[in-house]
């Protein structure tokens, strides 16, 4: 392949230019699937769609028991989410890539918008929310952050073009990513926090960050961790993390310590998994998620609604999909030619490879529960609207690719 | 710690993941360590390796979000298709509850099938768990109830009922109570009004001391119940209602119907949405006594104007007794009454504290106490038919043994002189006579010449023969069994006083042998030793179950089959003897005495006895068997601290008779004779 030459940045952008007349030519005519192909990227677009409609199936289902589960919402949010996704994949993704600064910006200001009084709203604990006055509608800024957090990273990784060399760059880049991680940190959302921390960290690592700076690093990560677990368990010392957050590690540790609290969510949430067996309980017919036993049926353990009502049958097709969306966004990062398109894909991979784990695996007991949601299915307009939004920027990375002449 | 254990374990298992993910990255570190770090950028010649190496991360990454999607998929596996049926059990669990419905307990009815236990509906105030939480709610619940507010928690805060059900607040609440929640519904949210049965006696204090009381099941009850593995138990909750004396505790598993079972289906907030399958509740089988509570009227009033009648003449002492009437042919017990008493009904939904320790005081004369069962007292001279039987069994006496009464006997020495009850002296009377006229001088002989011969426990082994000292088996509980001392017992019994103290004396045998001193036997015993005169050795056991009548299938009565308690044998000779030595207690002993019976058409036997301790009054007896020629009823009478027999006990038979025979007692004559 031609493009197999590295091209700085600021080459590569004019290069790129040149090459995105495909998709003027599709206008007004009729579109052939060839043509369709040549502006959207079908194999991540299509099990997305199919994704999408099948967690508004689920959410429909759980819109019959639980009244907050309201399904023209989720509607709504889907819809907006597409409006969204619309405009990032009409839109030059390859701007992006210089503005560093504004990106830096954009994640501090998002992060800090619900503190900014009038606007911020607290709930479930969380002051990870933002009502729009007036409008009343309200949203949690730290979901569309993940993905500027992304681009930001990316568009800082990618000026190393795959190597990074500089001990002081890798600790630039580092500190940077611990900005957006610190502001999160303090709404308290350690699991959007978590999110963002693996995704930045996968981009700096895919950069081309040296192996044992990189070792060191997640050493040092992990002793602090364990640092702050030890002195919030140890009675004098100062307690980083708050009592729910311990109980939730305790718990998943040995969840028969608190059965009535989180204790009582992780247990119910794998009795509704198990209990849907190969086929499921079928629609409706869900009795951990339909008669109340299960918490947050439709936000944070919807993953065990779906098993529940769809059985084994369900949670392959649903990881099927997953699997299917995430090895197209890889094939395509391997594809494209950009370190910032492919750090930017990088990014946005590892998010949802990492929501995919921690939302899955705390309703089946593998991880720790955190209010992650689930991509695409969870009940949540800005999960929503913010998950779309990266498809929408990868169906922009596809559609400004460079093609072969 | 064992949790920071584990977290710190899990944190080292992540930071192997990550180390794992970068070693995969490290062939592309080795591919560009050839190359050289140093290629400028600009230049085409790192190319190759930078496209390498971001092939080799992205196969990583690849690797990365390969293995979470197959782990998730393992671990889905494992749940959804391995272990799918135990979780459907857990699930199933979770959504059913299991709420048992009381059954209804039996009744109790007196032989002619007059009512003398039922159940009445009564009005419960229930209130669900989170009632508690509102401080407000508590305290109106409170004040409409007549509770203090910490009882009001409290009641609901008993888990005993089970974790779902709703809680029992008040029972018996009044109309106006009941109206008022149901007109303020929306100050009582999860209060509600149920009706419930609950235990009633519409006849008071009648027949009480057969019938018992219920209550709640006692914590042995219970447990005894959660032991229990046989087929008969009774799965006992702590609301239920069990018997706890008399009838309602003898016949507990019969009155007791099974609870019924309702399975239901419920959300997490333990709301009901729909019901799967129910067993009905059975309820409890019907008892019907033997008990004529016509003759039980008659008896409980009898007891009471005995007693009247002795306070009257400034005996102040007197308070208490009991009467007993059994059928001789088939051990029925007609009547069993017991004074003082009480009302089964104060037991109804828990008896307070108060209530309780007055019935079970002293100083109220324990009213709960069946004294026809359970009063031990001296059997006085209603024991000396059968000290007649002991001599004549034994050779010490024949049918004309005659005996001469001076009215002091010195047989013993001067020493050890005793009178008779008639100071005056009997003259020369024989066997028959001195049964008749209770002569104390005659028996003395006897326990004289039993103390000198070689059948020294001639006349112990005699009354245990008819069955003093041992119980009879009545199918009431706490049965006393009265006792026969013997020279063992009183050589164990008085392990303080001195050898010669202890050692058995032929005083002792002449108490014995008239029925005093240390000679203890309940009513039952005796009225059934009476029994066997009147039969003629052929005692049938006491009981006062006479069938069951089940509300299961068809209704049917099982009928009590009668049976022999004991069979005493002697000399028809001397059961001649003996009857017509108690016709002759009735018609011949004292003319006001025989004024009572001759005023009836049937002919009656019997015998007085006058029980004598140390410092209080006298304990009468009267025991007597009707009609005389052809006994069907033995009727006995024992009035604690009543003076004579004759005069407090007798009145108590012949009211009893008078009842069953339609022939009250018209004579007011009374008895001055002191006639024992």
């Amino acid at each position: 392949m031609l493009s197999r030459r590295g091209v700085p940045e600021g080459i590569g952008e004019k290069a790129h230019t040149t090459f995105s007349r495909g998709s003027g030519s599709a206008k007004g005519a009729r579109m052939t699937s060839l043509e369709l192909s040549q502006i959207l990227y079908l194999p991540q677009l299509v099990p997305t769609l199919l994704l999408v409609i099948f967690g508004a199936v689920v959410i429909w289902s759980a819109s019959l028991t639980i009244p907050q589960a309201s399904f023209p919402r989720h509607l709504f949010g889907i819809a907006l989410g597409a409006v969204a996704a619309y405009l990032v994949w009409n839109y030059d993704y390859r701007t992006l890539s210089n503005v560093s600064t504004a990106l830096l910006i954009v994640d501090v200001i998002l992060m800090l918008l619900p503190r900014v009084p009038g606007l911020s709203w607290t709930a479930m604990g969380m002051t990870g929310w933002v009502r729009i006055p007036l409008i009343g509608f309200r949203f949690q800024p730290s979901e569309p952050a993940k993905l500027v957090t992304i681009l930001l990273m990316a568009s800082l990784a990618s000026e190393y073009n795959g190597r990074i060399e500089s001990l002081r760059d890798y600790l630039k880049l580092c500190g940077i990513l611990t900005i957006p991680f610190l502001l999160i940190l303090t709404q308290p959302d350690l699991g959007t926090g978590l999110i963002v921390l693996v995704a930045g960290a996968s981009i700096i690592i895919c950069a081309g960050a040296p192996r044992s700076w990189v070792l060191v690093t997640i050493g040092i990560v992990v002793l602090g961790a364990t640092l702050v677990v030890v002195t919030s368990l140890t009675p004098g010392l100062p307690h980083l993390l708050k009592e729910y957050q311990l109980n939730r590690l305790i718990v998943f540790v040995d969840p028969s310590v608190d059965p009535s609290g989180n204790g009582y969510n992780l247990q119910q949430a794998k009795i509704a998994v198990g209990s849907g067996g190969f086929l499921g309980k079928g629609v409706g017919n869900a009795t951990q998620s339909g008669s109340g036993f299960l918490p947050e049926a439709h936000t944070d353990f919807v993953f065990a609604l779906m098993a529940e009502e769809f059985g084994f049958l369900g949670s392959t097709i649903l990881l099927g999909l997953f699997g299917a969306m995430i090895f197209a966004t890889i094939s395509l990062a391997q594809r494209v030619d950009s370190p910032f398109a492919k750090l930017v894909l990088v990014g946005i991979v590892a998010m949802w490879s990492f929501q995919l784990m921690q939302n899955v695996g705390m309703c089946i007991g593998l991880m720790p529960i955190t209010g992650i949601p689930l991509p695409f299915v969870s009940f949540g307009s800005s999960s929503m609207m913010a998950q779309l939004m990266s498809v929408g920027m990868v169906q922009s990375i596809w559609r400004h690719r460079p093609k072969a002449a | 710690m064992s949790p920071l254990v584990l977290i710190v374990t899990l944190l080292a298992i992540v930071l192997v993941a990550l180390v794992l993910l970068v070693l995969i990255n490290r062939g592309e570190a080795r591919f560009t360590f050839d190359i050289g770090g140093a290629t400028p950028r600009a230049s085409g010649g790192g190319d190759t390796s930078t496209e390498k190496g971001f092939k080799n991360r992205l196969t990583g990454l690849s690797i990365f979000s390969g293995s979470i999607i197959g782990l998730l998929f393992a671990r889905l596996w494992a749940m959804q298709l391995v272990s799918a049926d135990e979780y459907a059990r857990q699930a199933e669990l979770n959504r059913t509850r299991t709420v048992s419905t009381a059954a209804p307990r039996g009744r109790i009815l007196d032989r002619n099938g007059v009512e003398l236990v039922n159940n009445r509906p009564s009005l419960v105030v229930t209130a669900s768990t989170e009632v508690v939480d509102s401080d407000v709610e508590v305290q109106l619940l409170a004040n409409v109830l007549g509770m203090p507010p910490v009882a009001v928690r409290r009641k609901i805060q008993d888990q005993t009922e089970g974790a779902q059900s709703l809680r029992t607040v008040a029972v018996d609440v009044s109309r106006r109570v009941v109206s008022y929640i149901d007109e303020h519904q929306y100050l009582f949210e999860g209060v509600k009004v149920e009706e419930r049965a609950q235990r009633h006696y519409p006849l008071g204090s009648r027949c009480a001391h057969v019938l018992g009381y219920t209550g709640r099941p006692t914590q042995e009850q219970l447990a005894a119940a959660k032991e229990d593995t046989s087929d008969a138990r009774i799965p006992y909750e702590s609301d239920d209602t069990v018997g706890q004396a008399g009838i309602e505790y003898q016949y507990e598993s019969v009155l007791q119907g099974v609870r019924g079972e309702q399975q239901l289906y419920v959300d997490a907030d333990g709301n009901v949405l729909d019901y799967a399958t129910s067993i009905e509740a059975q309820s409890g089988s019907d008892i019907i006594l033997t008990i004529d509570n016509k003759v039980q009227e008659a008896a409980e009033q009898a007891l009471v104007d005995a007693i009247a009648r002795v306070r009257k003449t400034g005996n102040l002492e007197c308070s208490s007794g009991s009467a007993v009437c059994m059928d001789v042919t088939n051990g029925e017990i007609i009547a069993l009454a017991s004074h003082p008493t009480f009302s089964p009904n104060d037991f109804v939904g828990g008896i307070s504290n108060d209530d309780w320790d007055m019935l079970s005081s002293e100083e109220a004369g324990n009213p709960l106490m069946n004294r026809v069962i359970a009063g031990q007292y001296p059997s006085a001279s209603t024991i000396k038919p059968l000290s007649a039987f002991a001599a004549l069994n034994y050779g010490i006496a024949s049918m004309d043994s005659h005996y001469v009464c001076t009215g002091y006997w010195t047989g013993f020495g001067e020493a050890y002189g005793q009178y008779c009850w008639q100071h005056e002296g009997h003259g020369t009377v024989n066997l028959r006579e001195g049964i008749v006229y209770s002569c104390d001088t005659v028996f003395y002989e006897i326990g004289k010449a039993f103390f000198y011969s070689d059948d020294k426990e001639g006349l112990q082994e005699t009354y245990r023969r008819w069955g003093l000292g041992s119980a009879l088996g009545i199918d009431l509980p706490a049965e006393s069994v009265g006792r026969v001392p013997d020279p063992d017992w009183k050589w164990n019994y008085f392990t303080q006083a001195d050898d010669y103290a202890r050692s058995w004396q032929g005083g002792d045998t002449t108490n014995l042998v008239i029925g005093q001193g240390d000679m203890l036997v309940t009513p039952l015993q005796m009225a059934c030793v009476y029994a066997g005169l009147a039969t003629r050795g052929s005692i049938m056991r006491p009981h006062v179950l006479k069938g069951v009548a089940s509300h299961a299938g068809d209704g049917t009565v099982i009928d009590f089959k009668s049976e022999p308690a004991l069979a005493v044998e002697e000399e028809g000779s001397s059961f001649d003897l003996v009857a017509d030595g108690l016709k002759g207690v009735i018609y011949e002993e004292s003319e006001a005495q025989a004024s009572h019976f001759t005023n009836m058409r049937e002919l009656v036997a019997g015998k007085t006895g006058t029980a004598e301790r140390t410092g209080e009054e006298p304990t009468g007896w009267f025991i007597a068997f009707v009609p005389a020629d052809d006994p069907k009823y033995v009727v006995a009478s024992c009035v604690e601290q009543g003076g004579f027999g004759s005069e407090c006990a007798m009145y108590v038979v012949r009211d009893i008779m008078g009842a069953i025979y339609d022939e009250p007692d018209t004579s007011t004559a009374v008895d001055s004779s002191g006639v024992r």
